[in-house]
């Protein structure tokens, strides 16, 4: 029989081990996957591992992977802590993709780089913002289920964008694909490392986890964020406005999320198209998780599943393994992970089986 | 109403039924874990393994009930993933529910693809039910249709019939409601939500095999599209029974059949907008829906997402 008694504070260790372990397990559970399929996992993994990090341009690829997710995880932080469930940043990432892209298909080519993409920022934050900002208004004031309500509007996104990509933003040299005209110069984010994809957006990102970071530690919104986290009813009591933090928090990260959907067509792909790897949106959440909601952990997690997806696009074209794959290790890392709280929240005791006395049956 | 417009009609609210037997079966799944206390995020992934294991097993052993089955059982299997986090190990319900989600989505990506471009050639047939079947309008709707939505039918129905006129509901729906105080009842907490986690896997996995065998034929990559998510919005538009469940369940299911039917005649307004109804209306009604069920004063189960520890306290 097990007995488990609550820990006061989690150790420390616990917080790097348990995620280590996860990531593990998941690894496992993915080579026993892959075999089942037919496929030798060393060899699988050996490609991914190639594919996410062997070499300079490799390893850029990852960072170019964990860009978005870096951004998406430091918003995603920001809301999870207050318990608010933020499944929309996939919706998000589109919004912000088609604000800023109005204007690099619709504005001047000869307007100056720094105004345009000044324009472009503020326009996906703006759309991520939008996005985020409803379910946050009908959740705070009406209780709508945000799970719910984000998630519908992560689908509903996606059809805007490919109404759009069908319609009046294709362009007409694209030969019927649901293209737009490729972003000119002075819509593309500069690359800040020559021969390689990656471009401004790090940047944003690391501003983003330290802004993040800044507000938890230091700023009274951070502190309100962690009360209401650990209790919404108590905070309400306490005088906290619960409704007007939902909807700062959702607005930042919505607009983190969109900022991130900006990044990729301004600074990766420098068109719209209808495959922009919004599901980005959904694996940050992982990110988040891993992390245990620390905003600088969450970059480096970022870091090490930037490579899983960059190295499962690799082994996809080389090896013809389906992506999948991925998501497959991903969701074997968080079940161990979530599972694994009974460890980092309980001391666990063996002992033979007792009957629990009955006093404390029933009793409060 | 002339006779071709008469049939048109019947026609539409007859396809109406059948893809709101995708959403009905995960729809009443979901109601009884919720109302053990387990909130299940990862339907979407149980329909999608249901849909892709029932495919497999209707191409290969060419029998539709036999695909049904095994697909429905393989949802069963998955929610024990969750069941096993959420009520063993108390982890968080909501990411759990998302991973098996992910899972789910992964699994069948992975395994699924040799089985794309295939199509069954066999379907569960058409059996009109002797006198209801006669019944003007309402009998070709719903009492001509395959077996596999009689099933759904018959589902509805016995489950509304247990959650609220026998002991077993009673059991279930104190569960739900104060964990502790069903222990005290002599309820075994754990194994009732254990086995309703499992049924909600089940159904969600009939869903899905309905969606493939029953439905379309054939496999694509992530075909459920969304309506596992659609499926636990109406558990709130259901305000938790089964009956009400149908309501919901045909009236999206009639949206998706008008917005097929439409894009099939072939009006002016583009398909991406047309696609987007059926979320579109989900949105509208889960706000409306949550406001009715705040003035009825009706809630979820209280301790919906709790886990339940027998040893605390």
């Amino acid at each position: 029989m097990l007995r488990f008694e609550k820990r006061e504070t989690t150790p420390a260790s616990l917080k790097f081990i348990v995620p280590t372990v996860s990531v593990i397990i998941g690894l496992i559970i993915g080579a026993i996957a892959i075999l089942i399929k037919g496929v030798n996992p060393l060899h699988v993994y050996n490609a991914l591992l190639i594919g996410a990090y062997s070499s300079k341009y490799t390893f850029s690829e990852t960072l170019v992977a964990a860009t978005p997710l870096i951004l998406i995880s430091a918003g995603l932080i920001l809301v999870f802590k207050m318990n608010f469930w933020n499944i929309g940043a996939y919706g998000q990432y589109i919004m912000g993709a088609i604000f800023s892209s109005y204007f690099a298909i619709f504005w001047s080519p000869n307007i100056p780089k720094p105004i345009m993409l000044t324009v472009m920022v503020i326009a996906g934050m703006v759309g991520g913002a939008i996005w985020a900002v409803i379910p946050a208004l009908l959740k705070a004031y009406w209780e709508v289920n945000e799970v719910i309500s984000t998630l519908l509007l992560n689908y509903i996104a996606l059809f805007i964008l490919k109404y759009f990509m069908y319609g009046t933003w294709r362009d007409p040299l694209s030969h019927g694909f649901p293209l737009s005209k490729p972003f000119p110069n002075n819509a593309q984010l500069p690359r800040i490392i020559p021969h390689t994809r990656v471009n401004l957006g790090l940047i944003f990102g690391i501003i983003a986890v330290i802004v993040i970071w800044i507000i938890l530690k230091k700023t009274k919104f951070g502190y309100e964020i962690r009360v209401i986290g650990e209790n919404a009813r108590a905070a309400h009591y306490a005088g906290i406005n619960v409704a007007k933090n939902i909807v700062i928090a959702m607005a930042i990260s919505g607009a983190l999320a969109g900022l991130a959907g900006m990044v990729q067509v301004s600074g990766i792909i420098h068109l719209l198209q209808i495959k922009i790897n919004p599901d980005y949106g959904y694996t940050a959440i992982i990110v988040a998780w891993l992390a245990y909601l620390d905003p600088i952990a969450a970059s480096f997690v970022a870091v090490l599943l930037g490579g899983l997806a960059s190295g499962g696009y690799q082994i996809q074209i080389v090896m013809h393994v389906p992506f999948g794959i991925v998501n497959v290790i991903e969701s074997s890392i968080l079940f161990v992970l979530i599972g694994s709280e009974i460890f980092t929240k309980y001391r666990v005791h063996f002992e033979r089986k007792k009957p629990i006395p009955v006093s404390k049956i029933g009793g409060e | 109403m002339n006779a071709s417009h008469h049939l048109v009609i019947i026609a539409l609210l007859s396809a109406a039924v059948q893809s709101g037997t995708i959403l009905l079966f995960p729809t009443i799944g979901e109601i009884f874990a919720e109302r053990a206390g387990i909130l299940n995020l990862g339907v979407e992934g149980m329909m999608i393994v249901g849909a892709l294991i029932g495919f497999i097993v209707t191409y290969v052993t060419k029998n539709p009930y036999l695909g049904f089955i095994v697909g429905t059982i393989a949802g069963g299997l998955t929610a024990l993933i969750h069941a096993f986090v959420s009520i063993t190990l108390r982890g968080n319900q909501v990411v759990s529910g998302l991973a098996l989600t992910i899972f789910g989505l992964g699994f069948t990506n992975f395994y699924g693809q040799r089985w794309i471009n295939l199509k069954l050639n066999v379907t569960p047939s058409v059996l009109p039910i002797p006198l209801l079947s006669k019944i003007p309008f309402i009998g070709p709707i719903f009492f001509k249709q395959d077996a596999l939505v009689y099933t759904s039918y018959i589902v509805a129905i016995v489950m509304w019939f247990i959650l609220y006129k026998t002991k077993v509901g009673v059991h279930l729906r104190a569960t739900g409601q104060n964990a502790r105080a069903a222990d005290a009842m002599g309820v075994n907490v754990y194994a009732t939500r254990y086995w309703w986690t499992f049924f909600g896997g089940l159904l969600a996995g009939a869903g899905g095999a309905y969606l493939t065998i029953g439905y379309a034929s054939f496999w694509l990559d992530g075909m459920t599209a969304g309506r596992g998510w659609i499926a636990i919005a109406l558990v709130i538009f259901a305000m938790w029974d089964p009956l009400n469940a149908m309501i919901g369940a045909y009236l999206f299911g009639g949206i998706d059949a008008l917005q097929l039917q439409l894009q099939a005649i072939g009006v002016t307004i583009p398909s991406s907008l047309l696609n987007m109804l059926p979320y579109l209306l989900t949105f509208i009604v889960i706000v409306i829906a949550t406001l009715v069920v705040r003035m009825k004063h009706i809630s979820a189960p209280k301790e919906l997402g709790i886990p339940y520890n027998r040893e605390e306290k």
